[in-house]
């Protein structure tokens, strides 16, 4: 009862929000949704044990992926034309995610004979490579300017009324709709028995392996699932800003993706999602609010950063199961004193 | 003398952390509203001002806080029966798009700014949706941001990178003894056009590139390579491009180094007193650039449309020591020219200061009477453009040679500039 009224509240906040916030901030909480989607599709990777620095750049196949299926440019006139002139952008979304799930799975040969730290610098290395791709073959990818003018998702009529999609109110409801259901999905998937061998995989990877677990195949299908969910929290990107380019999706993201999810923790479905909430409203809009110099601002957030990690060294996670378990207690000494009977 | 302390050895990351506390203070203490609202007009200054291309955003904003002290102080702006009070509302972009695009709606529909500065480039394309569908003006230094679908963008300051053939021009005609070149570039949106440019150049005076241009990835941190491969093909020029501080800085030290001794052309030369430094007074005379320091008599002259330009060299070198680069003036010189349109259109309204601007289609620049032009390269004729300085470094100073017209080339060798662009894939056609 109590969680599902807390689901209501969420919703309701969530479905409020563009009516409380200023222009910039629904801006900000456009991107806040979809960067929702890129941690916790992250952290499915992460239920396996391994921790990738080419995530990001996952993200960019998908944007790059939609963005050219939407608008082929790069082929020639007449085929394009043939073709209808491309995908339409919902459709090149979804294709977007899953080129960056088959990027994924053709990676996965190499980088899965790595373990641990070595992946880890094998998805950076697998991330730049691709990165470098981008930079270097202007056709179709434009080079180091990337793509401009992407096709943008088309207005949706209902009715006789037409809700614009560059409108960030619209889009922000357009994002928390796809990111709903990709979380859902997330969600179910970690719940089940695949799920519950991605954690198995971390824990006792040779025990697993011991009575019959694939490690290998798993440990892939973890990839090609975040990955497919990162290519469409790309594609998401691409078409509301109307470009991409390499820089975007430098190791810097990467970084500040990493910072999110260990800040938030990964124990929990909502680890991640608590830290890229906390410290994006932190850094975007209170610290910009309360009129801190930009220096200033960056300066402010790797303190709280180091605060918290000093602090809650099991991510924002930790303190809400504290104060969830402390609620719990204090319920429980409320029952036994209203029950002194029963004792 | 902590002047000096700070000034040595400083780069790029080391001056974003000497500027920290001045941006401290000049975010937190400075007056941001405190200005009658009614007569106040907002301006939106949205450039990065922390990160790697802080350089060209940060300077930019300063010196756009000084010019509006001053125009603040001489009475404000007078538009029409009303007098305002100007006041500089800025946005840390971080140049990424997102943020960019945040920025413009704060900027646009938060704060009700009348006019938006950027820097450009990746930063853009999200920010002209924004400024398309709000019919906002908003200016770049890059105007290979233009385009046919850019009505409400303008290039009013810095056409780059076509002024880059003033110095080349300017070299062939005053050293005729310099017949090779050799061009390395960093990989990105402001190199490749660049490149273009000085191809162009170097063709329509003779003189001869001896290999390909030579890109290297903006992540490269060693040039030692990158230089010894350059003078490998012994060149009598060594074009520097339009490379970041951080990219001029080592590969001149480079040069020195590997002991080159011919010609050095380059964009900018910002602190080029820390080049000096690291290389010595004798290798760094005769280098030509394209920025000059403000405090140059040339600047005295009748034809230049900036307010008191050595005052404002002053005042600048006064607050931030050593800061001084290739932007510093440039954002306060767009603020001159929307104020001479503002007070012209009797209105600080976007659509009729941009109206007035452009008509007759010419306009004050910085450095003179300039046209707006650039239909041929951008598709729209929304860069104004005319003379441009030749800036020579002599004695360890900044130096103008001469103010050369960029019109009066392109007249003359405009197919060349098209080629090259073709060749590079820069034609705003090919910017798809």
């Amino acid at each position: 009862m109590t969680r599902w009224l807390g689901f209501a509240i969420l919703a309701v906040l969530l479905i409020g929000a563009p009516f409380v916030l200023s222009f910039s901030q629904q801006e900000i909480a456009v991107f806040l949704v979809i960067n929702v989607l890129i941690v916790c599709s992250y952290r499915l990777l992460t239920l396996t044990g391994e921790w990738s620095l080419g995530h990001f750049v996952i993200v960019g196949v998908g944007g790059y992926a939609s963005a050219l299926l939407s608008k082929p440019t790069w082929l020639p006139p007449e085929t394009a034309a043939a073709l209808g002139g491309g995908l339409p952008v919902p459709l090149a979304m979804l294709a977007g995610g899953c080129v960056a799930a088959l990027v994924a799975f053709v990676l996965s040969f190499p980088l899965f004979r790595l373990k641990g730290f070595y992946f880890l610098i094998g998805s950076f290395a697998a991330g730049e490579v691709i990165r470098l791709l981008w930079k270097k073959f202007r056709d179709p990818f434009g080079g180091p300017k990337g793509l401009k003018s992407v096709e943008g998702f088309p207005d949706i009529q209902l009715g006789d009324i037409s809700l614009p999609m560059w409108d960030a109110t619209n889009y922000y409801y357009l994002c928390l709709i796809v990111v709903g259901v990709s979380l859902w999905i997330l969600y179910r998937i970690e719940r089940s028995r695949i799920g519950l061998t991605f954690h198995a995989l971390h824990w006792q990877d040779k025990l697993a392996e011991s009575v019959g677990v694939n490690a290998w195949r798993y440990r892939m299908l973890a990839f090609v699932i975040a990955s497919f969910f990162a290519g469409i929290a790309g594609a998401l990107m691409a078409h509301y800003l109307g470009t991409v380019n390499p820089n975007m999706f430098d190791v810097e993201p990467m970084v500040f993706v990493l910072i999110w999810v260990i800040v938030g923790g990964t124990a929990t479905f909502y680890g991640p999602i608590l830290g890229v909430v906390t410290l994006t409203v932190l850094n975007e809009i209170v610290l910009r609010e309360l009129g801190v110099a930009d220096q200033m601002r960056h300066l402010i957030y790797g303190l709280l950063l180091i605060l918290a990690v000093l602090f809650l060294p099991k991510g924002l996670e930790s303190g809400v199961e504290r104060l969830r378990a402390r609620f719990r207690r204090r319920e429980e000494g409320d029952n036994r004193a209203a029950q002194p009977d029963a004792a | 003398m902590a002047g000096r302390f700070y000034r040595k050895g400083l780069s790029r990351r080391s001056f974003m952390g000497t500027t920290a506390a001045g941006m401290a203070l000049a975010a937190t203490a400075a007056p941001r509203s405190t200005l009658a609202a009614d007569d106040t007009v907002k301006i939106g200054f949205l450039a990065p001002l922390t990160g790697e291309v802080a350089a060209w955003g940060a300077p930019g904003l300063f010196g756009c806080e000084i010019w509006a002290e001053r125009v603040n102080a001489a009475g404000g702006i007078k538009a029409g029966n009303k007098t305002y009070k100007v006041e500089i509302v800025s946005y840390d972009n971080e140049y990424a798009p997102d943020k960019a695009r945040a920025g413009a709606q704060k900027l646009i529909n938060d704060d009700g700014v009348k006019f938006i500065m950027m820097l450009g480039g990746d930063t853009m394309p999200p920010v002209v949706q924004v400024a398309n569908r709000a019919k906002m003006l908003v200016s770049t230094l890059l105007p290979s941001d233009l385009t046919p679908d850019t009505p409400y963008l303008i290039a009013p300051c810095e056409v780059h990178p076509i002024y880059n053939v003033t110095g080349v021009d300017w070299l062939a005609a005053n050293k005729p003894e310099l017949k090779t070149a050799m061009i390395c570039a960093q990989d990105d949106a402001l190199g490749r056009p660049s490149v273009a440019t000085y191809l162009a150049a170097f063709e329509a005076t003779g003189i001869e590139v001896l290999d390909d241009p030579l890109f290297f990835d903006i992540s490269t941190t060693d040039f030692a390579p990158v230089m010894t491969a350059l003078l490998a093909k012994n060149p009598d020029i060594l074009c520097l491009d339009t490379c970041y501080s951080d990219y001029v800085h080592p590969l001149a030290e480079q040069a020195y180094l590997q002991g080159y001794k011919g010609q050095i052309i380059s964009c900018t030369a910002d602190f080029y007193d820390q080049m000096i430094e690291k290389t010595s007074k004798e290798f760094m005379d005769g280098v030509v650039f394209q920025f000059p320091d403000f405090d140059d008599p040339a600047l005295n002259e009748p034809q230049i449309n900036f307010n008191d330009p050595n005052g404002f060299f002053a005042e600048y070198n006064k607050r931030w020591p050593g800061e001084w680069g290739a932007v510093s003036w440039e954002y306060a010189s767009i603020m001159d020219l929307w104020k001479a349109a503002a007070e012209r259109a009797a209105s600080v309204e976007p659509m009729d200061v941009l109206v007035t601007m452009k008509s007759g289609g010419t306009g004050k620049h910085a450095f003179g009477e300039a046209r707006w032009w650039g239909k041929e390269l951008f598709g729209i004729d929304n860069a104004l453009v005319g003379d441009w300085p030749v800036v020579v470094i002599e004695d360890g100073k900044a130096v103008i040679k001469e103010y050369r017209s960029i019109p009066a080339w392109w007249d003359k060798h405009k197919d060349l500039m098209i080629k090259h662009f073709e060749a590079m894939g820069e034609m705003y056609y090919q910017r798809a």
